[in-house]
């Protein structure tokens, strides 16, 4: 193997290029090295070449802490031990170790340091230095004695030199890259803040690092407390003591001067500045150098560093460095105050769920339940224990129910869905229940649902109670209007006609007064038929009539019966119609009663004035309208006017008559032919009613 | 003048409609319930029957009903009374076979109009 390279070596031609070749090897390898340890084994197997005798080839780095060389990597040595060490002195690469010069050694066999790696032939020792310092050896053996000269000499020192070279710009990158590590592993803390604890171990690791990069002697951060107004240190480093928990008002001492400036400050000399804070009064520094925390320009907190060495002073570059931890303090102390905010806020609906009446239950977007509250294991009877992880439906329904309960729960994936219906408990009874789903978004993102359970039996059997109580009251006013007609006929009857004997008996001094008892008779028989129309109609009982009818001679007949109402208060009647109005299907009686209760009505507020019936077709409606010129009313009145009872004021009854009844039953039949009644009014100058009913109403109301 | 028979159960308005009916010179018959005013009716010749409608025995529909079905009281004009005018009670009272219908208490001009029209149309 040796012999046909020592046959080449005169013809140095070949061996020239043959060595430009290996430094090239080498170049090439060591620019696509990533690290130190590619770096290395680039040098080795770059220059291996057994042509020119570079049989062996090692690259041992020195171990800074015990001295010792260590192989890095080889070639050309298949037995060579990894990571095998050279003790400090032992071996021919000392020296070159030692004085940081090349060594060569033309016949190994001579030398007792040498370390048998080969056994034989010749060395050549080439220091690997990184800026001015040596860090390890090239070594490089031949197997044959005296194998090498200047041409390797000048080859291998350039090889040594391109790797040094490598080697500082690969620690310079790794060293980047853990900073890099360093300041992201900083910044993932800092998001991840969840207590005020961690915040202080994050801002004490800010305040350690910006002392050490500062150079300075020690250093503080504080928070700025809205609620009182002050700062409260939290990170304190080497500043003579622990200033922990200290308090600065704004403008009290650096930190508190900046916190109300918002400009950073420098004191070249702390002993004679007249902003001292007398908290810090024990405190030996020299010059200080401080800054806000800010969040854009709102104030979270101030840093300050501190020098007690005299002869160290701030200056701007300073400042440009303690304004790289500024943010990071800041952003630090915000994300904290954030996490606690965001937790008491957690916290407090939490309560609120824990403490709510309402049975709230939430579910995974599987139907599954999360977590229930005390009012939901209390209305169902399932502790959070039993009902975590069961799908819900399946736990509180009924066969009857679950295909209900299970729509709702899909739709409430969706959007909010809300409902009556009946659930199961544990022990088997039911429940009935008002049901609230709403999905459950979190960023945008639909994460499950929350249902929302109000026991609603009581109220319900209430509302049946009640029902039951109002259809009794209806009942028990009709029958009782009917039992109270037959006397009241006859005391109407009887004076009626013995109005007349009297006056042909010739006593028409008694006229009057039995005229009195008539009128008396007559009003209390049009209040009771009001009542027991209303009490129909509340009861449901109210039917309709419906017929097809001419409305010319309807409203001919209306307005005669109307005459004398009008002619009572002196008041004028015009009707608007068309020549030829048709028909209409609607109940005659109850179209009649509204017409005769909407003038009725008009006549009894109006003196003097005017009273308009008008008529006219409005496509498949027929619009009726009685207007006036009387007191009119005020919006207030408006808004009670068709409740039962409710003329517009109690003193009105009094002054005008009439049962109080006219408008609530007028609105109730209009509604029962599917139609409707407005009003308008200005007080003082009269009101319309214009009531809107279809031509044709459906026969079944 | 006209030959009137009054069915009517209550005995005060029975009282005060028929004095109230011979002051203006009519011939007043009196039934107390459905089944005397039937009875009457095809016994005696009248020009007009007052009807009430919520009569013991038999009620003034099933009396009408009757009346119209017998030949001899077949053509009688019959006015149907009731106690109010509940929407229903007329096209019922029409149904059964009245000519015409009014409400108690008794207008005794409306009502008199009413006989005078169904006399005028039968004469």
């Amino acid at each position: 193997m040796t012999e046909p390279a020592r046959a080449e070596r005169p013809a140095l031609g070949g061996a020239v290029p043959r060595r430009q070749a290996a430094l090239l090897r080498l170049s090439t390898g060591i620019a696509a090295a990533h690290d130190e340890a590619a770096i290395y084994r680039s040098v080795v197997t770059g220059l291996h070449d057994e042509a020119l005798g570079y049989n062996f080839l090692g690259v041992f780095l020195l171990d800074e802490t015990t001295e010792d060389r260590v192989l890095q990597a080889s070639v050309g040595w298949p037995d060579a031990p990894a990571a095998m060490r050279v003790h400090r002195g032992e071996g021919l690469s000392a020296q070159a170790m030692q004085d940081g010069r090349l060594h060569y050694t033309p016949d190994v066999r001579r030398e007792s340091r040498y370390l048998a790696s080969l056994a034989s032939g010749s060395e050549v020792d080439v220091p690997l230095r990184v800026d001015g310092k040596t860090i390890g050896v090239l070594v490089v053996e031949s197997a044959e004695p005296n194998a090498f000269g200047e041409e390797d000499f000048e080859i291998l020192q350039a090889a040594a030199h391109q790797a040094g070279i490598a080697v500082a710009r690969a620690r310079l990158l790794a060293e980047e890259r853990r900073r890099a590590d360093e300041h992201k592993a900083l910044l993932d803390t800092m998001a991840d803040l969840s207590s005020e604890l961690e915040l202080s171990r994050v801002l004490q690791a800010v305040i350690e690092r910006a002392v050490a990069l500062l150079g300075v002697t020690g250093g503080e951060v504080a928070i700025y407390e809205e609620e009182t107004g002050e700062l409260v240190v939290v990170a304190s480093e080497r500043i003579g003591k622990d200033s922990t928990g200290t308090r600065l008002r704004l403008g009290e001492g650096a930190m508190g001067t900046v916190a109300q400036t918002l400009e950073p400050l420098i004191i070249p000399s702390y002993h004679e500045w007249l902003g001292q804070s007398a908290k810090y009064a024990d405190v030996v520094v020299h010059s200080v150098m401080a800054a806000p925390l800010l969040i854009g320009r709102r104030l979270v907190g101030a840093i300050a560093t501190v020098h007690s060495d005299p002869a160290r002073v701030f200056d701007q570059e300073d400042l440009r460095l303690l304004n790289l931890f500024a943010p990071q303090a800041a952003i630090a102390i915000e994300n904290a105050q954030l996490y606690t905010a965001a937790q008491r806020q957690r916290q407090y609906f939490g309560e609120l769920v824990r403490n709510s009446p309402v049975a709230i239950v939430t579910l995974n977007p599987q139907y599954r339940v999360v977590e229930c509250n005390p009012a939901f294991e209390r209305l169902f009877g399932y502790t959070q224990a039993e009902a975590v992880g069961r799908n819900l439906d399946e736990l509180i329904t009924t066969d009857a129910t679950r295909e209900e309960a299970e729509r709702y729960t899909r739709e409430a994936l969706g959007r909010a869905v809300q409902g009556i219906g009946r659930r199961r408990r544990k022990d088997g009874s039911l429940v009935d229940v008002e049901v609230l789903g709403v999905p459950v978004m979190v960023d945008g993102e639909r994460v499950g649902l929350m249902g929302l359970y109000h026991d609603i039996t009581e109220l319900l059997r209430a509302r049946r109670d009640a029902e039951a109580a109002n259809s009794a009251k209806s009942q028990f006013l009709a029958s009782m209007s009917h039992e109270l007609r037959t006397p009241l006929n006859a005391i109407i009857g009887y004076s009626e006609m013995l109005q007349e004997e009297v006056a042909e008996l010739g006593q028409p001094q008694l006229i009057e007064d039995l005229a009195k008892i008539h009128t008396a008779g007559r009003h209390l028989l049009a209040l009771i038929n009001d009542i027991l129309d209303l009490s129909k109609i509340e009861a449901g009982k109210m039917q309709l009539y419906v017929e097809t009818f001419a409305i010319g001679p309807m409203l001919d007949d209306v307005v005669t019966t109307a005459r004398p109402l009008v002619a009572k208060r002196a008041n004028r009647l015009d009707v608007e119609r068309p020549a030829d109005p048709g028909t209409m299907d609607a109940d005659l009686t109850k179209v009649r009663q509204i017409l005769l209760n909407l003038l009725s009505n008009a006549c009894k507020f109006t003196e003097h004035g005017t009273i308009t019936l008008s008529l006219e077709r409005d496509g498949a409606h027929i619009v009726f309208t009685v207007c006036d010129t009387g007191i009119g009313m005020t919006a207030e009145q408006m808004d009670r006017l068709f409740e039962a009872f409710a003329q517009a004021e109690a003193s009105t009854t009094a002054k005008y008559g009439g049962t109080g009844l006219g408008l609530a039953i007028t609105k109730r039949f209009t509604n029962l032919m599917g139609g409707d009644v407005q009003v308008e009014s200005t007080p003082g100058q009269g009101c319309c009613f214009t009531v809107r009913l279809p031509a044709r109403v459906s026969p079944v109301a | 003048m006209a030959r009137i028979l009054l069915v009517e159960d209550n005995e005060m308005n029975r009282d005060m409609l028929s004095r109230r009916l011979q002051r203006k010179g009519h011939d007043v018959t009196l039934a107390v319930d459905g089944r005397e005013g039937v009875a009457m009716a095809r016994a005696g010749a009248y020009d007009i029957i007052l009807m009430d409608m919520s009569l013991p025995e038999i009620d003034g529909w099933a009396a009408t009903r009757l009346l119209r079905g017998a030949p001899e009281t077949q053509q009688v004009p019959i006015i149907a009374l009731t106690a109010h005018a509940m929407a229903g009670d007329r096209e019922k009272a029409l149904e059964a076979g009245c000519d015409d219908y009014d409400t108690k208490p008794i207008e005794l001009p409306r009502l008199l109009a009413k006989i005078d029209t169904l006399l005028a149309r039968d004469a």
